[in-house]
């Protein structure tokens, strides 16, 4: 059973987790969910996004550009499966 | 005996971290103060149209030719501006309003936001429908009251009978992008006409009879409203306390 690495990342985890309860939201929401600076997120989220986890939005709120997120199918199963294979990690007691 | 601690504490921290997608969603659904400035935009500007309308019908009832065309001008003047408001922020820039004001309330906090409601053709018209009926329903019982068909004291509870499906209805038509605390308004309106029925005198009567529906729905649905936006801060504390990451694991890649 092989975890997911890309997700298992604690920023990034906390990322797909808060992408999962919603439809989509933007890189400003992230920031101050998850208390990241604005460069470190941006590197999960690129990281994110070549896994093909993420779909990016880039668009304008008056003259504001604004970058919004939203998880994938592959990157909902991904999610999925990865806490399927925690799971029985934990239950079989590997470390 | 350490490794069963750190393995405890492990399963601890992966089933709170299980809880994270409940809280996002229950922060996202109860922002609500937004819905509510444009509920209370929409009012104020229904309002200003049948306060004028009104002016102007008493104006030329009393032959008062001057105040009647000032009253007229005014009138045309609050339509033209509503016809340019519509078709800027109409149409294909619908939403756009709603998006303004939820970035100068929200802005700070960033956005998030759950599925719209799949609004098929079909939906659309049955809400049509449903809107019209409703509609018709209150006018319908103001005029049964006023004509004395139906006592001022029964007014609420009469349209309890028709606005709390209705209110129920919404929300179900609304979900995932509104959560349940909403249902607040119809559970607090169907009090208010149990409530009448005890005997206790909490209506308006004569010209103030309207009241009787209006003071109820919009003072209930203010309540649910700030409520849920008092949730909203709860959920995203305790969102925030889920997230958070601080030191090296905030840093590193």
């Amino acid at each position: 059973m092989e975890i997911d690495k890309i997700i298992h990342e604690p920023a990034r985890l906390r990322i797909m987790m808060i992408l999962a309860g919603l439809e989509q939201a933007d890189f400003n929401f992230l920031v101050t969910t998850l208390g990241l600076t604005r460069g470190n997120l941006n590197r999960h989220m690129e990281k994110l996004e070549s896994a093909g986890y993420l779909k990016v939005k880039r668009s304008f709120k008056g003259k504001v550009r604004n970058t919004s997120y939203q998880l994938t199918r592959e990157g909902s199963k991904a999610l999925a499966r990865y806490w399927e294979n925690l799971d029985a990690i934990r239950r079989s007691g590997q470390p | 005996m350490n490794s069963k601690q750190n393995n405890k504490s492990q399963d601890q921290n992966a089933e709170k971290l299980k809880e994270i997608p409940k809280w996002t969603r229950k922060y996202a659904q109860n922002r609500t103060l937004t819905s509510f400035i444009v509920i209370v935009i929409t009012m104020l500007i229904a309002m200003v149209v049948a306060v004028q309308s009104y002016l102007v019908v008493i104006a030329f009832m009393k032959g008062n030719m001057i105040l009647a065309s000032v009253c007229t001008a005014v009138l045309l003047a609050i339509l033209i501006f509503l016809i340019i408001f519509i078709s800027k922020y109409g149409g294909k820039n619908r939403g756009l309003i709603d998006q303004r004001i939820d970035q100068w309330i929200y802005g700070h906090e960033g956005t998030a936001s759950m599925p719209e409601p799949k609004l098929t053709k079909k939906n659309k018209w049955l809400g049509f429908v449903v809107a019209a009926v409703v509609f018709i329903c209150i006018q319908g019982s103001y005029y049964l009251s006023m004509e004395g068909y139906i006592a001022f004291k029964y007014m609420q509870p009469v349209s309890a009978l028709y606005l709390v499906p209705f209110l129920v209805l919404l929300y179900f038509e609304q979900r995932p992008r509104v959560g349940p605390l909403v249902l607040i308004c119809p559970i607090l309106y169907t009090i208010h006409a149990i409530l009448i029925i005890a005997g206790i005198p909490i209506f308006f009567t004569g010209n103030w009879g309207i009241l009787n529906i209006v003071l109820p729905v919009f003072g209930y649905t203010f309540l649910a409203y700030v409520i849920a936006h008092v949730y909203s801060r709860y959920a995203l504390k305790k969102l925030k306390g889920l997230t958070h990451l601080e030191g090296d694991t905030a840093n590193g890649d």
